[in-house]
């Protein structure tokens, strides 16, 4: 069986907690300095009818990855079986056109230069039956794991 | 009734134990069902799975099973690994060998410093009498019942809680509704969250669900405070007040309430005592007199109070901000009687009584207040509330701040050693530039925690015990859930938990039949007597016991109006079996009976000489949605959140210095001054500025340093007025945590 999968951002449940934030630093181990997804928050209006909105920063696995397209080593893939987009490390040269490629400014680089982000832990090691740990400990089910059968 | 639970909460995210055990063995790992422990070990703690690899705690999932977080976990839940490893843990009990304050210590041996507290309170107790020593518990922690009892064996009323928070709402609620009633807001059409942050106090507990669940039934929010939170973001309505102005407002409601008649007039004349002396009293407090005082318009306190007094299903969520100025007992108080006045008080989705939630018995409760004595009520150090109020329902309480105070002014004496287990007094409580004297003239200070702290260099004996997670007890009991806290891995260094700290203490004092002869089993095994169980039994459930819930009944005056207080007298709180609007009980104390305005000891309208030099208000943040109180600056993961100490400025107020997000500024006030960031912030008043307290502490692994404790630093404890005539509620403590500054460019 074959799905594709996706993390889904529901903006208005969020509370700005960041549990998903250090959850998958602490699942996967991520190193110091570098973050597979973020909140960040965006102010709009003037005092005193100012309010700040979360944003999510994490990879998208876009349709149509324009990282993929812009890595001149064909180090990053969208993978037909289940939709996630996948960087190879092995071939990864850091050079980093795949983050001036991305809109919204996902691709991370740690100590080894090359780039590392989100790749929806669809790993047995880390999804126990249900949800990647980011989904699975948000509070208030502002990330959403969707997965869409396909045929 | 009670069941096993193995209930799955509907809705709920994290793993069930069988999914977390199947993931273990599929890594090659162990889990171990506990609870969480970064917001303390309190009775209120999350459930979790701890996952265990090769003898190292890795990582956490929420326990889906457990009624309080159903699954979910918050930042810091998920970064305990972290801290449990930090290179700050404590890893062996020392004693002082250099100056107080130099830092310079030696190892001892457990027994050995369990040995030195037990000679140094006997031989205190013998030449200043047991009320000379103190022990520091500010904060609702699971250890708690333990110190108490210490004390009370040992003859010590000094309990020294913080004087800041939840007792201070207990306790001007209760004397003046007979309880401290709470929001219903899963029924309420209006919820006012005032002074309070429901989502950092517990991200992963109820408050954000229920105020999510509030916004999709369509529900209207208000949020009352100076700046704009998350919570902020999904109200309707913003009421913007400057720090410390709470009760001008509350008092301005009031005036709009009566005057307009938008009162429950039947329930008035059956239940309410001193109804027309508040009609008469309020007349000084209209909105436009508040408008000058809180700088929220005159028109929006006008709307607030009418939407609030005219919608039936309104409730008033109080929370922790309001009890941080000298006027918090009237705000409190003047919430309480517009909660009753408008017909809200234990009506649906009003604010409601407190009952028992479900079937569950109650632990036994081991603090042995049984064994109070009027004479120890005379020997109160600092009282958190007047004598003749004590002792309240923690027991007997005296301020922590007070207790510091009492070791300079030797008033009404000093007190001899000061215990402070999982608490640090130099930026925990107010007045640090005089705790630090106060450190340097006690005579025995000892430190329980598990990694260093702000003050340990002044401490006589620094003592490490166990993480929770290195721990099998305690249980924890809340909500109709029970279940054990369970060791997920071995000790770190040489250490006991802080529970075998005070039964090993209470053998080697002499006290050892009323510490169960030191016998951990035997503590727990005592208190689950009325659940018909014992400690071992309830380890056979390893996601705990969920017992069934109890439905609410309404509009139970006639009972809980009756209800008798704690004092050693038993009066009860309402002299008159109604809502105390004028306190016959406070009048004869000699306070006013009546709500009433007093302005912080430096603001903008009460001392505008000041406020040339120090143009803006500050206060501060009291919670964080990534750091406990003053600790948990060292785990890297949280510390990556929010890297700096920031103060947040309007950027109009930053424009018109010159100063730029990100730059560093210094913060002065009339008492001290601190470098911090700045960050320009459009949601807080522009005549405003506030930051998060607590800040002290360096995180090794991304190589930041500590900030000093005093001038230069950044700890915000040190910026207010600790003039005890002007800074504290003259009744609850409530120390204030506003002030006047000027920020400027480095």
């Amino acid at each position: 069986m074959s799905g594709k999968y996706s993390i889904a951002f529901v903006q208005e449940h969020c509370i700005q907690c960041h549990g998903c934030e250090v959850a998958c630093k602490t699942w996967r181990n991520v190193e110091l300095g570098v973050k597979w997804r973020r909140i960040d928050t965006s102010w709009h209006g003037h005092y005193p009818d100012s309010k700040n909105v979360p944003v999510m920063v994490a990879c998208l696995h876009c349709i149509d990855p324009a990282c993929a397209e812009a890595c001149p080593v064909g180090a990053i893939e969208k993978r037909a079986s289940d939709g996630a987009v996948l960087v190879n490390r092995e071939t990864c040269i850091g050079c980093k056109l795949c983050l001036k490629a991305c809109p919204y400014h996902v691709p991370q680089f740690g100590a080894d230069g090359k780039m590392q982000k989100c790749d929806l832990c669809l790993q047995e090691t880390t999804v126990a039956c249900t949800s990647p740990p980011c989904v699975a400990t948000c509070p208030t089910k502002a990330l959403v794991f969707v997965a869409e059968k396909s045929e | 009734m009670k069941s096993e639970n193995t209930g799955i909460q509907s809705g709920a995210g994290g793993l069930t134990f069988d999914e977390a055990s199947v993931l273990a063995k599929t890594n090659g790992e162990q889990v171990v069902p506990t609870f969480c422990a970064m917001c303390g070990p309190t009775p209120l703690s999350c459930g979790v799975y701890a996952f265990v690899k090769d003898g190292r705690f890795t990582k956490v999932a929420g326990m889906q099973e457990a009624p309080n977080n159903k699954g979910a976990v918050c930042p810091k839940g998920n970064a305990a690994p972290q801290w449990v490893y930090s290179p700050d843990r404590l890893k062996y009990p020392m004693k002082r060998v250099g100056k107080k304050g130099e830092g310079k210590f030696e190892r001892i041996s457990w027994e050995e410093a369990v040995g030195i507290v037990a000679d140094t309170l006997k031989s205190q107790k013998e030449k200043y009498g047991p009320e000379s020593l103190a022990i520091l518990a500010p904060a609702m922690r699971s250890y708690n019942a333990y110190v108490k009892r210490f004390l009370t064996v040992h003859g010590s009323p000094n309990y020294g809680h913080s004087g800041i928070c939840a007792l201070q709402r207990a306790f001007s609620f209760m004397y003046t509704l007979a309880d401290w009633p709470a929001a219903e807001i899963d029924k309420s059409d209006l919820v006012i969250y005032w002074g309070r942050q429901p989502i950092y106090s517990g991200p992963a507990l109820d408050g954000p669900k229920a105020l999510s669940r509030l916004k999709e039934r369509g529900g209207k929010v208000v949020a009352v405070k100076p700046s704009v939170e998350p919570d902020v973001c999904k109200a309707d309505i913003w009421v913007p007040l400057r720090p410390g102005t709470d009760a001008a407002l509350a008092l301005a409601m009031l005036y709009v309430v009566v005057n307009e008649e938008l009162i429950d007039k039947e329930f008035v004349e059956k239940w309410c005592f001193g109804y027309e002396q508040l009609k008469e009293h309020v007349q000084k407090y209209p909105p436009q007199w508040a408008e000058t005082i809180t700088g929220v318009p005159a028109k929006q306190i006008y709307e607030v109070a009418r939407l609030y007094a005219t919608t039936p299903r309104a409730s008033i969520d109080l929370g922790n901000g309001v009890e941080h100025a000298p006027s918090a007992n009237d705000t409190i108080r003047a919430v309480a009687i517009l909660i009753a006045i408008t017909g809200h008080l234990d009506r649906p989705g009003g604010n409601v009584f407190r009952a028992p939630e479900s079937t569950m018995p109650m632990p036994r409760d081991i603090t042995l207040r049984e064994r109070y004595t009027t004479k120890m009520q005379g020997k109160l150090v600092g009282p958190e509330f007047p004598k003749e109020f004590q002792p309240f329902v923690e027991g007997f309480t005296s301020a922590y701040y007070r207790i510091f105070d009492s070791i300079l002014t030797e008033s009404p004496y000093p007190v001899r050693t000061v215990i402070a287990p999982g608490t640090q007094p130099v930026v925990s409580t107010r007045g640090s530039k005089r705790v630090i004297e106060a450190l340097k003239k006690l005579d025995f200070y000892v430190v329980i925690d598990v990694t260093r702290t702000a003050d340990m260099d002044y401490a006589d004996l620094v003592i490490p015990t166990t993480t929770p997670y290195e721990s099998d007890h305690p249980f924890e009991a809340m909500g109709g859930w029970i279940m054990t806290r369970n060791k997920v891995i071995e000790p770190l260094g040489e250490y006991k938990s802080i529970y075998e700290f005070f039964l090993e203490l209470g053998v080697k004092m002499g006290y050892g039949q009323a510490f169960w002869n030191g016998s951990i089993e035997e503590a727990m095994d005592d208190q689950l007597q009325p659940l018909g169980m014992t400690f071992a039994d309830l380890k056979n459930h390893p996601t705990g016991i969920v017992y069934d819930s109890l439905s609410r009944t309404y509009e139970n005056y006639e009972k809980v109006f009756q209800k008798k207080s704690p004092r050693l007298t038993g009066a009860p709180f309402l002299p008159h079996g109604k809502v105390e609007i004028y306190n016959t009980a406070f009048e004869e104390a000699g306070f006013n009976p009546l709500p009433e305005w007093r302005e912080p000891p430096e603001s903008l309208t009460g001392t505008p000489d000041l406020s040339e030099k120090y143009p803006l208000v500050l206060s501060d943040y009291h919670t964080s949605k990534n750091y406990t109180a003053s600790w948990e600056r060292n785990v890297p993961y949280l510390r990556e959140i929010e890297l700096y100490p920031v103060i947040h400025i309007h950027p109009d107020a930053a424009a018109v210095r010159g100063i730029k997000d990100n730059d560093w500024v210094t913060v002065e006030s009339p008492h001290g001054w601190m470098k911090v960031k700045a960050k320009l912030y459009p949601g807080i008043r522009p005549d405003t500025v506030m930051i998060l307290h607590g800040w002290w502490q360096g995180c090794k692994e991304l190589g930041l340093e500590d900030y000093p404790l005093l001038d230069g630093g950044a700890n915000v404890n040190m910026m207010y007025s600790v003039d005890s005539k002007k800074a504290f509620d003259p009744i609850i403590t409530a120390m204030s945590s506003q002030t006047l500054v000027e920020v400027r460019k480095i």
